[in-house]
């Protein structure tokens, strides 16, 4: 803990105290450091030095309960073997497939479908005030509500398709959340209805935010609408989708909540993405070491996304 | 934009063209407003009906004959894992831990904003984007070594129990949580107050210290007082978020009368034992989701001001 | 000794000097105005005597006293900013009497002091309105109001009629005036426009890159500048400033002006500054400002130096109350300032006057004055 805080007080130079200063001004000059400094100290301790410390535990072979001992790779090693034992498939297989399903169709969908609606809605809709909290509203709601309440919905005996049987189409079959192939799907499905009236609101918000004069100049040099949307608008929304899909991302590779509400973890995990699989291994399977690793991987997929992101939007603002 | 429309429709040629646009695109609008609303309305109505209606009734219809009996049972009976008392205990948890992790966390994010915009020092980039960082980590990097320290300390707790009496609130889980959700939403928080506070005219600071107003004077009689926008919107968005949260509440208060809401709900409704009462669930789950939805209605404004802010860095 | 001294002041943000050696002083009751283009350190050299900015080295006294290490609320010092700064949570009143709160002032020593500041600034009706509500003029005395209550030894000005009209400009900028000549305060006024600071002053520095250029009263800066920055900077529409040689004239010397596709025109000089005769046959930056260049029958009569040359006029440039003819020397644009009535025609040859006692020689190499 000590070593942390004085890395705070490096990063933090007194440049601005003068030798003359008494001690009382040299202690006014600091005090804004130390007002910021337990929180840093706080996100130092406790998101990098914790993250350290999983890394440290992926290599080990910690169990139900953290050993110390450094063994090497091992856990690295098994959850490799694991990524190509599709058949029959292991939990990592499955959770690293269903991620690349659910993200790439989540992240997609979402994306369409809150660009469709906002340029819908932004056609001078009457009523626009009322239909814009109803696309919203599910982002208010907690994963597991929303797991439920699909749940209800999908379910073959109960929801959608046991209505549509009753008003006469028997032949329907729906049967997704309990078939093991196709579970992952009704999470994007549930993801994308929660998500996607917020990606709506940030696409609209760049909609209002173009300069109308760019628009005028378009109609004015003869472009039909379609291609004012696709050689004007679009472009020029470019900000909002690298936000939207970085929240969206973020979004789906910390999506766990979801799955164990609305699947159980499906049919033999059959739903797991690698954060079920972690929690899984870490907290029920008594595999904290392969827990740690696949947090570690997880960590690592997110920073890849992030870190370039964040580095751009801090930069670009020189001070 | 609103230029577009308008010309886009002239564009269109005909009165019929027109006319046959403005049908699909409201068309396609009130259906996408059904997609977004079926899985509440099919919650709502089904936490109002018997189970004799669930199991032989229509899931779109419209109950029957209307019955508060499934919420009264979620809210004092039904069972959380081998308790049976409702889940009024669990909600009480939730507001126990919300509200003092809402306010503590924002507080301190109003306060690292503060520095990080009107006293800068070398490196405040640097800090800031350590701190910003954390917002988009994975939990699951954090949750074995936290797991790890608030299980020692809640083994300190006994032994001051032991020696003073008292446990400080160390082991204590709606603390452990509280203190969870305040180091992990700093980062939201801090980056809320610090776009606001970037666009705050530094001059009215550089005046106050003319004035000889010292660092917290300024902060309380200058900064606050101009901050309510941002201080509702970071305070609907840690509501929500915390209450909303699952992870950190199943890994740290699992089990027993402490749990939150979340997984008080998710044991109510994963529950194998018994028949399945699914106007009880409903209800449940209406109720772990009024808060959040009241918050939504009552200040929906905000509340996507606050999402985009999270959204879009400044 | 002087009110305001500053020696040798030095600011360093790493390895950047954004001021490089400061030395300048101001009498009691005096107008002192920073003026320069922007980033050239004058509003860092105002927030380092208000204190808001550390300085790296050197010295800063008022009064005597030395105020460098001193917190901004310590020094004795009120200023105005070019936002106004006014705290929007509060009233007018609320704003003005902070730093006496701050202080710990008695509320009924307050409400007096903000009556007698809302009577000289005629500000009294708005004293409960929150600054949101007032117009720029009227959010501008109430920072006025602000400072003046504090009775301060030295007020500081940063650009405070930047964010005005043109005409309440002209309006304020009197309003201040008189403000000085009442209340005698000593004052530091920052501004980028030189018309500003050659009103108000009565001293001006004219800095660049975080130098003085020169350090003189409004007429020496005008009449006499050090280098052609100072030369060009000061002055609407600024001086002429022409390449051109220096010929010799039988015993005395000339400055000779190229002129496209013509003889050179040759100006005989009658009292040349000493220097200049180091120039004979050199280039030389001829200097000669708007108003000394004329119809001849609008030339100062009693001027000892004139000499007429025909000039071909490329535009003219009607403003009313002068006309400005445009002509070109030495390969430049050369603006002539003449009577609104001035009979003159562009595309013609015309004589044109100039006042060659106001005329001012730099080495182009240095782009120093010759004296």
């Amino acid at each position: 803990m000590s070593t942390v805080a004085e890395t705070s007080m490096t990063l933090t130079p007194e440049h601005d105290s003068r030798p003359s200063a008494s001690v009382r001004s040299r202690l006014q000059d600091a005090l804004p450091k130390i007002v910021l400094a337990p929180s840093f100290a706080a996100t130092i301790v406790f998101v990098y030095g914790f993250i350290l410390w999983t890394i440290y535990l992926s290599f080990t072979n910690s169990k139900t309960f953290p050993s110390y001992a450094i063994t090497g790779p091992r856990a690295y090693q098994r959850l490799w073997r694991w990524t190509f034992e599709s058949d029959p498939p292991s939990s990592w297989y499955t959770s690293i497939t269903n991620m690349g399903i659910f993200g790439f169709l989540y992240i997609f969908i979402c994306l369409a479908l809150g660009l469709f609606l906002a340029i819908l809605l932004d056609q001078k809709i009457r009523g626009e005030g009322m239909l814009r909290p109803i696309y919203l509203y599910p982002m208010a709601l907690s994963f597991i509500v929303t797991g439920v309440a699909w749940k209800w919905f999908l379910d073959p005996g109960l929801g959608l398709e046991q209505t549509l049987h009753q008003w006469g189409w028997t032949s329907f079959h729906f049967d997704w959340i309990k078939n093991k192939d196709f579970v992952i799907y009704t999470v994007v499905i549930a993801g994308v209805w929660q998500a996607s009236g917020f990606i709506m609101a940030m696409f609209l918000a760049g909609l209002r935010g173009i300069d109308g004069e760019i628009m005028k100049a378009a109609q004015i040099d003869g472009a039909t609408t379609f291609q004012l949307y696709r050689r004007i608008v679009i472009p020029l929304l470019r900000p909002v989708f690298l936000s939207a899909f970085i929240v969206l991302a973020h979004l789906a590779i910390k999506s766990y909540d979801l799955v164990v509400a609305l699947t159980s973890g499906g049919p033999g995990g059959s739903a797991w993405l690698p954060s079920n699989f972690m929690y899984e291994y870490t907290f029920k399977r008594n595999e904290m070491a392969v827990g740690s690793a696949s947090a570690v991987i997880m960590l690592m997929t997110i920073t890849a996304i992030i870190v370039p992101y964040l580095y751009s939007e801090l930069r670009e603002k020189p001070r | 934009m609103s230029v577009v429309t308008t010309t886009a429709r002239q564009d269109t040629g005909g009165t019929n063209t027109k006319t046959l646009n403005r049908i699909v695109i409201y068309g396609l609008l009130a259906l996408f407003a059904l997609f977004y609303l079926m899985p509440l309305f099919v919650m709502l109505v089904t936490s109002f009906k018997t189970m004799d209606e669930i199991q032989n009734g229509n899931m779109l219809s419209l109950p029957r004959a209307p019955t508060f009996e499934p919420w009264l049972k979620a809210w004092g009976e039904t069972c959380v894992g081998l308790t049976c008392a409702g889940i009024k205990g669990y909600f009480w948890n939730s507001i126990k831990m919300v509200v003092p992790a809402v306010l503590i966390s924002t507080l301190l994010g109003a306060l690292n904003g503060y520095v990080l915009t009107k006293w800068r020092f070398r490196g405040h980039t640097l800090v800031f984007g350590l701190m910003l960082f954390a917002c988009f980590i994975p939990f699951q990097s954090v949750l074995l070594p936290m797991a790890t320290i608030l299980g020692s300390l809640g083994r300190f707790g006994v032994t001051l129990q032991n020696a003073t009496g008292l446990t400080f609130g160390l082991g204590n889980p709606t603390v452990n949580l509280v203190f969870v959700h305040v180091v992990y939403g700093l980062g939201f928080t801090t980056l809320f107050f610090r776009n606001y506070y970037e666009a705050f005219p530094t001059e009215l600071i550089k005046a106050a210290q003319v004035d000889g107003a010292s660092f917290f004077q300024i902060f309380r009689r200058i900064m606050l007082p101009n901050s309510m926008p941002i201080f509702v919107v970071t305070v609907i968005y840690q509501f929500t978020n915390i209450w909303n949260d699952f992870l950190f509440a199943s890994a740290y208060a699992g089990t027993g009368d402490s749990m939150p809401m979340t997984v008080a709900l998710n044991n109510v409704v994963n529950t194998s034992t018994g028949v399945v009462e699914y106007n009880v669930n409903m209800a449940a789950a209406m109720i772990a989701a009024l808060p959040t939805l009241l918050v939504y209605v009552l200040a929906g404004r905000y509340f996507v001001r606050g999402l985009m802010a999270g959204a879009v860095k400044g | 000794m002087a009110f305001l001294e500053i020696d040798g002041l030095k600011k360093r943000f790493g390895s950047v000097e954004i001021l490089k050696g400061i030395d300048v002083d101001l009498e009691k009751g005096g107008f002192l105005v920073l003026v320069g283009p922007s980033g050239c350190g004058k509003s860092t050299l105002l927030n380092t005597i208000a204190g808001l900015e550390t300085i790296t080295e050197g010295e800063i006294r008022v009064d005597g006293r030395t105020i460098n290490d001193l917190h901004p609320s310590k020094r004795d010092i009120a200023m105005v900013f070019q936002s106004y700064a006014l705290y929007p949570n509060m009233t007018v009143a609320g704003n003005i009497a902070f730093g006496m709160e701050m202080r710990g002032v008695p509320a009924a020593e307050r409400q007096k002091a903000i009556d007698k500041v809302a009577k000289v600034l005629q500000i009294g009706h708005l004293l409960q309105r929150k600054p949101s509500q007032l117009s720029g003029g009227q959010r501008q005395r109430v920072a006025m109001g602000r400072a003046l209550v504090r009775d301060p030894k030295l007020f500081l000005f940063d650009e405070p009629l930047s964010n005005l009209d043109a005409k309440l400009r002209v309006d304020m900028r009197i309003e201040i005036k008189r403000l000085h000549a009442t209340t005698g305060t000593t004052i530091v006024y920052v501004t980028h426009d030189q018309i500003e600071a050659m009103t108000l002053a009565t001293k001006i520095a004219v800095m660049r890159d975080g130098e003085v250029q020169q350090f003189g009263t409004p007429a020496e800066i005008y009449n006499n500048p050090t280098n052609i920055f100072v030369a060009d900077f000061m002055g609407s529409p600024a001086m002429n400033l022409v390449p051109a040689t220096i010929g010799g004239n039988g015993g005395g010397l000339s400055v000779v002006l190229q002129r496209d596709g013509r003889e050179p025109i040759s100006l005989p000089l009658a009292k040349p500054p000493a220097g200049l005769s180091a120039f004979q046959g050199k280039p030389v930056i001829f200097g000669v400002r708007p108003e000394a260049l004329t119809d001849p029958e609008g030339a100062e009569r009693n001027a000892s130096n004139i000499a007429t040359a025909d000039c071909h006029i490329e535009v003219i440039e009607p403003a009313g109350s002068d006309t400005f003819a445009v002509t070109n020397l030495g390969g430049k644009a050369v603006v002539a300032r003449l009577r609104a009535d001035a009979k003159i025609q562009p595309g013609t040859m015309t004589p044109l006057a100039f006042n060659l006692t106001k005329a001012v020689f730099f080495d182009p190499a240095t782009e120093n004055r010759i004296l």
